[in-house]
């Protein structure tokens, strides 16, 4: 149970009583607000990330497994990823192969992982449900295709990225105030509209870019 | 504080460079244009631009089968069509000779065609292009490496990236490999970029990477600035020209020197990274302003702005920045003799010799006429004067005659073609553009030569030189 509707605006009543359950709407609603400050991280921050798809999806996968196990899947899928890059170097394989054997790969540490938490009596760490799961297993992809394109090291930034606007997003959806005030006010959502139009045509320097030009900005006068 | 933020508005981010440069003057038939080489190297080449030759090209599987690996010359290049950031790009630099088609790589390791063979597939598979669509694989020819280059460049060709907006080229820098880089002149990849005086051609400020302001190249004592790039004016006029004819208004020319073709250009860039501005310490946003709304006639014209309006000021620039004097090949110096003896004369400046030299008469003027009437005396027809006896040689000279001729420093084995020699050394001050330098300087003979003083590298490491300098 994420959110609850019973203190909800006309819209809200109205859709709920339809039948939809108020877990949807609200997350549907708190779509919107995730990608823009997605959007804005990247174009006023500064933090690239895989795209938007992947920190939002791991956000909403982070709902799903608790805070705690799901930093620690994420944390493992990607320390796979890496170590994976190493093992399948020398082989020369195709993209998709490869991939399959780390995606293979994967899976076997997170079973591994989920062994070990139930035997730790750990159990919420066994009982994470598996869709969430997959969802973060699946940024293996990305992952991949960041070393490939962009190289190792920066494939690691991006997935550090990725994790630090995942807890912004999760920290600001988990929020209780903002979750209320979208129940009562639904429309407020749109107000992403305009500070998306905003952002959109933003052409100042992003804050990285103050810390990445600073030997030019020192020592122009 | 402020300041700092006000300077910001000098400088193009990413933000910027999408938005009001590539969206409006680089449309998607350009931008499909500069991403698919192939395709954008017939089209250069048909415009009478230099590129590398093309070899071969596979775009099947199909075809792959059917290769004839013969075709393949014993040096080349093999590229994916639409790969970005150098990468899978695979050279050979020649071919085994016992062997049936087997390649030896930069690194001295081996490569079969069966190796090529994989490598290609992953090209065709779209492994290293840009939306990992399937792609074109093909050969060309290698490029040959500048000597110049040589002590900067690590294993691949170092190329020289222009920025062009309304026909004038805006900034350029040198891109040089380096061990980091795995041999790609690529700066995300820990290349180094060479920041360039747009007027003269002459290297300033470098960085390597993303961000590490550096003035050697690395695990050498070669400096990175005062590099002074041949073919200057022919590069911005094909950067220019490349502008022109492939309608991409913000254009990233990659243009490399080969040592027998001269300049050819390599790649067009729809996308040119912001780094560059780091390699010049400059804002390429302030210069974009400069040069928006222009109207610019002739690829000459465009040229001639954007030298005149981004360059010029090298010299007191350059010396601000390097803390070294820029000096031309010839200059006066005081040399101070034994006894505080002054004598002015005109120097060579040659950065091919070792060390510096001065004539036997002017030698005695500063009060070495002894040392030079006692050299005179030694037999020297003992020796053998090969580089490998140079120590033992100089060992010898010394024990023997350091206490019998005065201010004997030293002495200097020169090798050289016109003929070897041994020659005394002693100890001179030379000031030179107003600062002082302790050198020691062999004697010789030079009554016949223009200059009765050279001043070799060992005493030029706080100059620059400019070849053009009067």
């Amino acid at each position: 149970m994420y959110a609850n509707c019973q203190n909800a605006g006309l819209i809200i009543n109205f859709i709920t009583g339809q039948g939809v359950p108020c877990d949807t709407v609200v997350l549907l609603l708190m779509f919107p607000i995730i990608a823009t400050i997605i959007a804005f991280l990247r174009q006023i921050v500064g933090i690239k990330a895989f795209g938007i798809y992947t920190p939002s999806i791991v956000i909403f996968a982070l709902l799903g497994t608790g805070l705690k196990y799901g930093v620690a899947i994420f944390v493992s899928v990607i320390l796979v990823g890496m170590v994976a890059r190493f093992l399948l170097k020398g082989l020369r394989l195709l993209y998709l192969p490869r991939l399959a054997i780390t995606l293979s790969l994967v899976a076997f540490s997170i079973l591994v992982i989920l062994m070990t938490g139930g035997s730790l009596q750990r159990t919420g760490l066994a009982a994470v449900s598996i869709f969430p799961l997959l969802m973060i297993i699946i940024l293996v992809e990305k992952f991949i295709a960041a070393q490939i394109e962009k190289g190792g090291k920066t494939a690691m930034v991006l997935a550090l990225e990725t994790l630090i606007i995942s807890l912004v997003g999760y920290y600001v959806i988990k929020n209780g105030y903002l979750i209320k005030t979208v129940v009562l006010y639904p429309w407020i959502v749109l107000l992403t509209v305009p500070i998306n139009i905003f952002l959109g045509k933003w052409t100042g320097l992003r804050l990285s870019e103050y810390w990445r030009f600073r030997e030019i900005l020192k020592k122009s006068k | 504080m402020l300041k700092f933020f006000e300077n910001g508005k000098k400088i193009l981010g990413m933000n910027s460079r999408n938005l009001s440069y590539i969206r409006p003057c680089n449309l998607s038939k350009a931008k499909r244009l500069a991403d698919d080489k192939i395709l954008s190297k017939k089209f250069l080449k048909k415009a009478g631009i230099p590129v590398p030759k093309m070899i071969a090209k596979i775009s099947s599987s199909n075809a792959l089968e059917k290769f004839d690996w013969n075709v393949l010359p014993s040096s080349f290049a093999l590229k994916p069509s639409r790969g970005f950031g150098g990468e899978g790009i695979l050279v050979v630099y020649g071919k085994k000779k016992d062997a049936d088609n087997v390649w030896i790589k930069a690194d001295g390791s081996l490569i079969t065609a069966e190796d090529l063979k994989n490598h290609v597939r992953n090209i065709l598979d779209g492994s290293f292009s840009l939306a990992g669509v399937s792609d074109t694989a093909f050969f060309e020819e290698r490029l040959k490496l500048l000597k110049l280059f040589k002590p900067y460049a690590f294993k691949g060709i170092p190329d020289i990236r222009v920025i062009v907006y309304n026909k004038v080229p805006v900034m350029a820098m040198l891109r040089l490999p380096t061990r980091d880089s795995g041999g790609k002149a690529n700066l995300q990849q820990g290349a180094i970029g060479a920041g360039i005086d747009l007027a003269s051609g002459i290297t300033t400020t470098a960085v390597q990477g993303k961000f590490k302001i550096i003035e050697y190249a690395p695990e050498t004592r070669f400096l990175l600035s005062g590099i002074k790039i041949p073919y200057w004016a022919d590069i911005l006029k094909l950067a220019v020209q490349a502008q022109e004819i492939s309608g991409l208004g913000f254009l990233g020319a990659d243009i490399a020197i080969d040592k027998d073709l001269g300049p050819v250009f390599l790649e067009l860039n729809a996308r040119p990274g912001l780094s560059i501005q780091i390699a010049n310490l400059a804002g390429l946003k302030e210069r974009l302003n400069r040069v928006q709304g222009l109207d610019i006639k002739t690829i000459e014209r465009g040229v001639k702005v954007g030298q005149n309006l981004f360059g010029g000021e090298i010299e007191e620039g350059l010396e601000e920045i390097s803390g070294r004097k820029v000096i031309g090949t010839a200059e006066k110096v005081k040399l101070i003799g034994k006894d505080g003896k002054e004598i002015e004369a005109e120097a060579r400046i040659d950065t091919g010799a070792h060390s510096s030299s001065i004539d036997a008469d002017l030698a005695e003027q500063l009060g070495f006429e002894k040392t030079v009437e006692e050299f005179k005396k030694i037999d020297t027809s003992g020796y053998i004067l090969r580089p490998e006896n140079e120590a033992i040689i100089k060992k010898d000279f010394i024990e023997k005659y350091k206490m019998q001729i005065p201010d004997l420093a030293d002495v200097a084995v020169i090798f050289s073609s016109s003929g070897s020699s041994i020659r005394p050394v002693v100890k001179v001050n030379i000031i030179m553009d107003h600062i002082e330098l302790i050198s020691s300087c062999n004697i010789t003979n030079r009554t016949d030569l223009k200059y009765p003083i050279i001043i070799g590298k060992r005493n030029l490491g706080k100059f620059l030189i400019d070849v053009n300098k009067k």
